[in-house]
């Protein structure tokens, strides 16, 4: 608990185990980011509707299977196009000014250290991969967030920069004529934004999955920001939908205790388990 | 009395409703406000960026469209000017000008005449390559002469009453002309014959086709699509 941002809440017999994890920024700034991302989306789908493929007037296009197919309606915003591109161009700088307030955020408070790729992270999350796939039988060691966890929300901004650049890219592909360069010109740019999206939008739905199948206690952490570590996915050995409820996790005392269920099985030689992720656990 | 679990069900199942009555909506009312704000804000950086240096170039690469170039209008039958009825067709050039012109067919073929192949950008999220063949605005301006208090540029058409205004600076970027020819023709009246606005610096809708009036006045006067909710910048 050296971290300063992991401060301990409350103490009872296991000890302080609920931590403060998120910050009011980094909460706030999620939550502003569901609404612009829903409605981006959504939105750009009704946009895309006008014109559901990727063709140039006259040529073909290689590579969309879908040419020509409309994205369902539920899934779009907006009403119309003109509505849909009114929308679009007022939320994109909702988008970006909290996409940059929360990078400026984890830049100056450290948390950009949870997220960024450190050496390993493959391997421990393949450790990961073959835990879910019931090949491995114990949770790997991890700190606030496993290795799946660092790849995905690292990978999120990287891909919203690609959907900004994209979108300047095609909503002014002659003012600013050298970022559509950048990208293949417009027809290249549009598709590129296209799946981006897409792209973004597996691993929202990724995390959206894991977080009501493996974690739900972290819905509470980017609410209120508290989150019981008791709880952690790793104290409960929990996979989608196995181990969910809180009676997996509460035995044990120190934070790394393996729950009783678990401590069944015979238990995985030391060495193989991978390291701390990193000083907050 | 509501407990927890009512509140939750309550809660969840209106939160349901309002994104169900928001999906293929156009949104709160409310917001058509801030949506209005955010798009003059936008129109300030896309005034901003948008130079007379920027100039677009239809990649060698691309194939010209030809055939597959999409005819529009909004009359129900293709707008064909009537010789016979109206007179021959003339372009008039006026407004808040020292020297109002009205120019035939003739007269706008013996102005300089500019060639460019470059990119019409459909709103709609289409392009399409086409050389056009036509005469610079900014030359139209040079010959009436505007007031100094001009800032704002209609261009109005036989096309049932279709019409789009310009900010001047887009006006008269040396890529917007008056175009009566496409792709070494002269335009056909899927494609705005006699005469029709193109430009690459502004999206198709601002681009009239059918011709008659080309208007520099003091304040802006709105579009046949703006009027309906489009930017009425629409700039590219």
């Amino acid at each position: 608990m050296s971290d300063p941002n992991v401060s301990p809440s409350s103490a009872d017999a296991a000890g302080a185990t609920t931590v403060v994890r998120h910050h009011w920024v980094v909460r706030l700034t999620h939550w502003i980011a569901v609404v612009a991302v829903t409605v981006m989306a959504a939105s750009g789908l009704q946009i895309y509707n006008a014109y559901p493929a990727f063709a140039r007037k006259g040529e073909t296009f290689c590579c969309y299977p879908f040419e020509g197919s409309p994205a369902p309606g539920w899934l779009t915003f907006g009403g119309w196009l003109a509505g849909a591109r009114n929308w679009h161009f007022a939320m994109m700088w909702l988008l970006v000014l909290n996409g940059l307030a929360y990078l400026t955020f984890i830049y100056l408070h450290g948390e950009w250290r949870d997220l960024v790729p450190r050496r390993g992270v493959p391997r421990d999350a393949w450790e990961m991969v073959k835990f879910y796939a019931f090949v491995r039988r114990e949770h790997p060691l991890q700190g606030k967030h496993n290795a799946l966890q660092r790849a995905a929300y690292f990978a999120m901004p990287m891909v919203g920069a690609v959907l900004v650049l994209t979108g300047l890219a095609i909503w002014k592909p002659v003012s600013l004529s050298w970022i559509t360069g950048l990208f293949g010109g417009y027809v290249w740019a549009r598709y590129w934004h296209f799946l981006a999206m897409t792209v973004l939008f597996a691993l929202i739905a990724g995390h959206v999955f894991m977080v009501f199948s493996v974690d739900p206690y972290a819905l509470r952490s980017m609410v209120t920001g508290r989150y019981d570590e008791r709880l952690s996915p790793e104290r409960r050995n929990a996979r989608p939908f196995y181990h969910l409820l809180p009676r997996y996790g509460r035995r044990g005392g120190g934070v790394h205790a393996r729950p009783a269920s678990a401590s069944a099985a015979p238990a995985a030689p030391a060495a193989t388990v991978t390291p701390p992720a990193g000083g907050d656990a | 009395m509501i407990d927890r679990r009512k509140f939750i069900a309550l809660g969840g199942s209106s939160l349901a409703a309002a994104l169900a009555a928001a999906c293929d909506s156009q949104g709160p009312r409310g917001a058509q406000r801030i949506l209005r704000f955010a798009e003059r804000r936008n129109e300030g950086l896309e005034r901003w960026l948008t130079t007379h240096d920027t100039r677009d170039v239809a990649s060698r690469g691309a194939r010209d469209a030809r055939a597959a170039f999409p005819e529009y209008f909004i009359s129900r039958q293709m707008p064909v000017w009537d010789a016979a009825a109206r007179g021959v067709w003339r372009l008039e050039v006026g407004g808040a000008v020292r020297r109002p012109a009205s120019l035939t067919l003739d007269d706008l073929q013996r102005l300089p005449r500019v060639s460019q192949r470059v990119n019409h950008y459909c709103v709609e999220g289409w392009t399409a390559a086409a050389t056009w063949h036509g005469v610079r605005v900014r030359d139209l301006a040079r010959l009436v002469e505007p007031a100094p208090e001009v800032g704002y540029v209609d261009f109005e058409s036989f096309d049932d009453g279709y019409h789009e205004s310009w900010d001047l600076e887009s006006a008269t970027h040396p890529q917007t002309l008056v175009a009566y020819g496409m792709d070494g023709h002269l335009l056909s009246p899927g494609h705005g014959a006699p005469a029709r606005l193109h430009s690459p610096v502004k999206l198709g809708y601002k681009n009239t086709k059918y011709l008659t009036r080309v208007m520099f006045l003091p304040k802006r006067t709105g579009g046949y699509w703006s009027d309906q909710g489009y930017e009425w910048y629409g700039g590219v």
